[in-house]
């Protein structure tokens, strides 16, 4: 047990280090921060809500610089994309906070944010699993016809469409193999920083598919390239936060120390992997968010009444953490087994390298 | 070639260990000092008393805890120390009774004959995203120093950066090699 004199909790060290740990390894992998997962946790374990947000923001910040550099070695991360996407993205957050403002003077900010939240969050796991199973088939397709698929495999239209506006400054990004106008990299930072703002969060689950669907970088390059705007996001936030007195360096640092392993094992699981396979996971990391959201929607709605509702967004939201964490794992070992020749489930097969 | 690669994983291994491992012992240090705690609650934003919250959390209405109301440059236990909005709060202090809270006297009480002040309830339960949780005298009235702020960032970043790329000279160090991916998007 340690006591945070700041956050005024005593809470076993173990604990914040196995969080960071675990939501290092699934943000290194998919290239969210987490917040979704951290907050409620450090709520669980005593930390009062405005500190659980603010060590959790500047976990973000610390935990992304870890994955980063990683990603960086793998080649993941474009920066011409992540700096023209940054100016968008903090324009994004702050019209997203205004309009945040605007709904809560209206009153009804919790319920509409929780809404958007659900509808939003579910769209993106309908089409990624659609489009993801789509490329799943094509590459176990190509693999029977014995051409060697390659690490990605995209299915969706939607780049295309988004890459023929002729809108100048047309811009070459050489790591995503992308050519595209500036003002389309611009837009989607703002639309996914203004649904970050809005709802509170990083926006790494918006701006990782947006990234792969929308401007039509790989899954690989989305995930390390949104792992640096989270740095910064992450940072601001930070400092917002620090300045409010909400951040316990104490608990930072163990959540640091834990992500510095989660969050290299979670990085170079991307190399083992096709892009599907991540896609695959941040769109079940999107639906069992969705049902922590909706649960937490349905006890705002019914009045704060049903206790369980509110418990039960809890035990899913740290599952959610525990399962993403073997699934990685599992898909990681199979790929081992199928360098070495041995057998691996055919369902895995074309999800690894 | 080889030996020049391994000497070079070996400093920058040893280099970011050493970086590493100074961010975090410096940060046990200060925190564990009082050092940042007294940097954090730096000043009053209200009129009042300083307090160390944590020396009367169980006091009840049948069983008020009396702080002593000493000017004190250090709190010590069940002590308040008089403060103004904007003055530099005691070290010890992370919390600020407000003179309106004692003109309400709900919760505390001025005894001015006997110079102390009569906490009865410290803590009360709160919904906060539909959980409870403690809300006490601790962080209230207080004003972090704003450049505390940025040594917080700047001190994450430092660390991440340098776990980074400690965990970068160790993989290197053991020979694992990790290849930049390509990029080829097939359709």
């Amino acid at each position: 047990m340690f006591e945070f004199a700041i956050a005024g909790v005593t809470c076993p060290v173990f604990l914040l280090v196995l969080v960071g740990l675990t939501v290092g390894m699934v943000g290194g992998f998919i290239g969210v921060g987490g917040g979704y997962m951290v907050t409620p946790a450090l709520i669980v374990f005593g930390f009062p809500g405005y500190m659980a947000s603010g060590i959790d923001m500047t976990h973000i910040a610390g935990k992304g610089l870890v994955s980063t550099v990683r990603h960086r070695q793998l080649g993941n991360i474009d920066w011409t994309l992540a700096l023209t996407m940054i100016a968008g993205t903090m324009l994004g957050v702050e019209l997203g906070v205004r309009l945040l403002v605007y709904f809560k003077d209206l009153g009804i900010s919790g319920v509409v944010l929780l809404m958007t939240s659900v509808v939003l969050m579910f769209s993106l796991f309908l089409y990624t699993q659609i489009e993801t199973r789509r490329a799943h088939k094509r590459i176990a397709e190509l693999e029977r016809e014995g051409k060697g698929a390659l690490r990605e495999v995209q299915t969706s239209n939607l780049p295309r469409l988004f890459q023929h506006i002729p809108l100048a400054p047309i811009i070459r990004c050489r790591t995503a193999r992308v050519i595209i106008s500036m003002w389309v990299i611009v837009l989607v930072g703002m639309v996914t920083g203004i649904l970050a703002g809005f709802l509170g969060v990083g926006g790494g689950f918006i701006r990782v598919p947006a990234l792969v669907y929308v401007v039509g970088a790989s899954t690989h390059v989305a995930v390390g390239t949104d792992l640096v705007e989270i740095v910064v996001s992450g940072a601001y936030g930070a400092l917002r936060h620090s300045i409010e007195g909400n951040v316990d360096m104490m608990a930072v640092l163990f959540m640091v120390l834990g992500a510095l392993l989660g969050a290299q094992v979670g990085s170079i699981a991307t190399a083992y992997v096709r892009g599907p396979a991540i896609r695959y996971i941040l769109s079940y990391s999107l639906i069992l968010a969705t049902l922590g959201a909706a649960l937490r929607l349905i006890y705002v709605m019914t009045g704060q009444q049903i206790e369980w509702l509110s418990l039960a967004a809890v035990v899913l939201t740290l599952g959610e953490m525990i399962f993403l964490c073997l699934f990685i794992s599992s898909l990681v070992w199979f790929a081992v087994r199928r360098r070495r020749g041995k057998w691996v489930p055919e369902w895995v097969v074309s999800l690894v390298m | 070639m080889a030996q020049a690669d391994r000497t070079k994983s070996t400093v920058k291994m040893l280099f970011w260990l050493l970086v590493s491992g100074g961010l975090v012992f410096y940060m046990v240090h200060t925190y564990r000092s009082g050092q940042m705690i007294h940097w954090y609650y730096y000043t009053a934003s209200v009129d009042g008393y300083a307090v160390n919250a944590r020396a009367f959390i169980d006091a009840t209405p049948e069983r008020p805890a009396r702080l002593a109301i000493v000017p004190a440059a250090v709190i010590d236990g069940l002590q308040a120390v008089p403060v103004q909005a904007g003055g530099r709060l005691p070290r010890g202090a992370n919390g600020v009774i407000a003179m309106r809270e004692l003109e309400a006297g709900r919760r505390v009480a001025l005894d001015s004959a006997a110079n102390t002040i009569s906490v009865m309830v410290p803590s009360e339960i709160k919904e906060q995203k539909g959980f409870k949780y403690k809300d006490t005298y601790k962080h209230k009235g207080i004003r972090t120093n704003p450049w505390a702020g940025l040594w917080n960032v700047a001190i994450v970043l430092g660390l991440g950066l340098s776990l980074g790329l400690l965990a970068e000279g160790i993989t290197d160090f053991c020979g694992l090699k990790i290849e930049k991916l390509d990029h080829v998007i097939g359709h």
